[in-house]
């Protein structure tokens, strides 16, 4: 049935109307659910931040209301009493030392693993990657003999040795396959003018590796900063604690006081939540680097 | 490769530190294990050998058998709750929205967060007495529905699940979305040309194509389930009774609570082996249905 031209057209403006208006509402609701997702990931940490400025009765009164008074007391509680000054600067030193340890020493064997062909190259990479399936746990009670053998429980050293050990994996990991992407040419031209290995290695191929390595570096860290059950088990001397290991200890001590508790948390996490808006990119790249090629 | 490989002493100095320190440190302690799990020994007492007594007794206890189920309830919630979850928001995401970047760093956030802050965080959420889920169901006028979370046994599990669920969520979701990110326009474009679009796009298009991506983290999950330690350390100590005991709870309990470190080793080798099949199972069987 042949309908007039000026009908038609007011049919398919309408149709088009209702086809953007059920986008509209569909993007809505997409927003909507996304908002949701985003509450639920942030709203504990929210909770932790703002319960950490109340005291206990108006902790266990208005839950979820901003502080009437803040109390910035919790933080200075948290901090003295809770000998989280120690706990920080061990964790700072280990985690440090063990950074700059396991990146040197991993971007040393990639460089040999992937700018080299030798018979045991291959053997030596799967070796090394195998390293990421070694359940942790299974490694605890030997470690801590072998540790105790070696007369290192109780010290950074040997908190940092299991940390470069168990690190080192997923470091070869992202830079083998970096440093495999260069081309062959760039060391050929340096040997033309008689540079040494090493000096390849310091001068051209780790200057060039700095994204990886700004990558490898960030994931480390925060491995590093987050790691607990090696500290437990090989980690007694209250002096020596690291952060997470004093933070638990610290949370049965103060049951009472959830304020200084949630500040002392809040402390806690500060470096961490910095590092990750600040280098998100690199941070991501790194703890999903096992999964996802390219 | 190339001129390079001349000489090998420079290979041999620049392998040998990292692997020294890799062999000892994390090689190593699987191999003595097996020494000492033959072992009964207190750490002090001279070291005496038993033989397979302590697999013997560690398949003869419930309370391993227990921590076992625990880490399968782990396993599966994670399996179910974390790559759907994490699937259905790397789906909506994947779309040209604004913000998307900042629902990202939202969503990945949890992932850096230590965990032993989540577990003493949410630990307080759950605190039957003052904790943020027992005080929202209160205003809410449901008080009834309040529950002793953590410390019920019929819910410390639920509740432990959950908190594990909410920290890696972000993980997947960034694999999968990258996996997404990775389909080219075409194919997108080519599948709406033929009729497909929405939903049966998702499914019949999208979802193949991103299936390695899926099994890489459902191998993940259940290689990240059985490491469950720190969380339930935190927040249950593997209580009440035993309804949260995992494996490696378990193993630590029994090694440095009763310093029983031949029996320790023996579980260690348990997990160890046990992670191994499990990973290599799931591998064949997932990898079977691609063909």
């Amino acid at each position: 049935m042949a309908q007039p031209a000026y009908q038609r057209n007011t049919n398919v403006s309408v149709q088009e109307g209702i086809e953007k208006k059920q986008k509209n509402v569909k993007k809505t609701f997409i927003y909507f659910i996304l908002m949701i997702y985003a509450l639920v990931n942030t709203y504990p940490i929210i909770w932790m931040v703002i319960n950490s400025f109340k005291n206990n009765i108006e902790f266990s009164k208005k839950p979820f209301s901003l502080p009437e008074v803040w109390q910035f007391e919790n933080y200075k509680t948290a901090w003295k009493t809770a000998h989280l000054d120690t706990y920080l600067l061990n964790s700072i030193i280990v985690s440090v030392s063990a950074v700059i340890l396991t990146v040197f020493l991993g971007a040393l064997a990639s460089y040999f693993l992937a700018r080299f062909s030798f018979k045991w190259g291959k053997y030596i990479y799967t070796f090394f990657t195998f390293g990421m399936l070694i359940p942790v746990h299974a490694t605890l009670v030997p470690l801590f003999l072998l540790m105790k053998n070696l007369g290192l429980l109780n010290t950074h050293v040997g908190l940092i040795l299991p940390y470069i050990a168990f690190n080192l994996p997923i470091t070869i990991f992202i830079l083998v396959s970096f440093m495999k992407s260069f081309p062959l040419d760039i060391e050929e031209s340096a040997i033309m003018d008689g540079c040494g290995v090493f000096r390849i290695f310091w001068h051209i191929i780790l200057p060039m590796t700095r994204p990886a390595l700004a990558t490898v570096v960030i994931l480390n860290f925060i491995n590093n900063w987050n790691e607990f059950s090696f500290a437990l088990v090989l980690v007694n001397d209250e002096s020596l604690k690291t952060l997470p290991l004093g933070l638990a200890n610290f949370a049965g001590q103060f049951t009472t006081n959830y304020g200084a508790q949630m500040a002392g948390l809040t402390l806690a996490i500060i470096p961490t939540i910095i590092i990750y808006v600040l280098l998100e990119e690199h941070l991501v790249k790194g703890m999903t680097a096992g999964a996802v090629k390219g | 490769m190339h001129l390079l490989s001349q000489k090998k002493w420079p290979i041999l100095i620049g392998l040998a530190p990292a692997i020294i320190v890799y062999f000892l440190f994390a090689i190593i302690p699987i191999v003595i294990s097996f020494y000492y799990s033959l072992m009964d020994w207190d750490g002090f007492t001279k070291m005496t050998f038993v033989g397979l007594a302590n697999f013997k007794e560690v398949f003869n206890d419930p309370i391993f058998w227990q921590s076992l189920k625990n880490n399968l309830y782990v396993l599966a919630a994670s399996v179910f709750g974390q790559v759907p979850i994490a699937l259905f928001f790397a789906l909506l995401l994947n779309r040209k929205l604004k913000g998307g970047k900042f629902f990202r760093t939202v969503g990945f956030m949890p992932v850096v967060i230590s965990t032993v802050v989540i577990s003493l965080v949410w630990g307080m959420m759950y605190n039957a007495r003052i904790g943020l889920f027992n005080q929202f169901l209160k205003i809410i006028g449901l008080e009834q529905w309040a529950q002793n979370w953590l410390g019920d046994p019929k819910w410390a599990m639920v509740s432990v699940s959950i908190t594990i669920i909410w920290q890696f969520v972000g993980l997947y979701l960034i694999i999968f979305l990258a996996a997404l990110q990775n389909i080219p326009q075409e194919i997108y474009d080519a599948s709406e040309i033929d009729g497909a679009s929405g939903l049966k796009q998702t499914i019949y298009i999208v979802l193949p194509m991103i299936w390695d991506t899926i099994i890489v983290a459902v191998i993940l999950c259940i290689s990240g389930s059985l490491r469950t330690f720190d969380l339930i350390y935190v927040m249950t100590s593997g209580g009440p009774g035993h309804a949260t005991e995992v494996m490696a709870m378990y193993m630590f309990d029994k090694t440095f609570s009763s310093t029983r470190y031949g029996y320790g080793s023996a579980i260690s080798l348990c997990i160890f082996f046990f992670s191994l099949a499990l990973i290599y199972i799931s591998n064949l069987i997932l990898r079977r249905k691609t063909v």
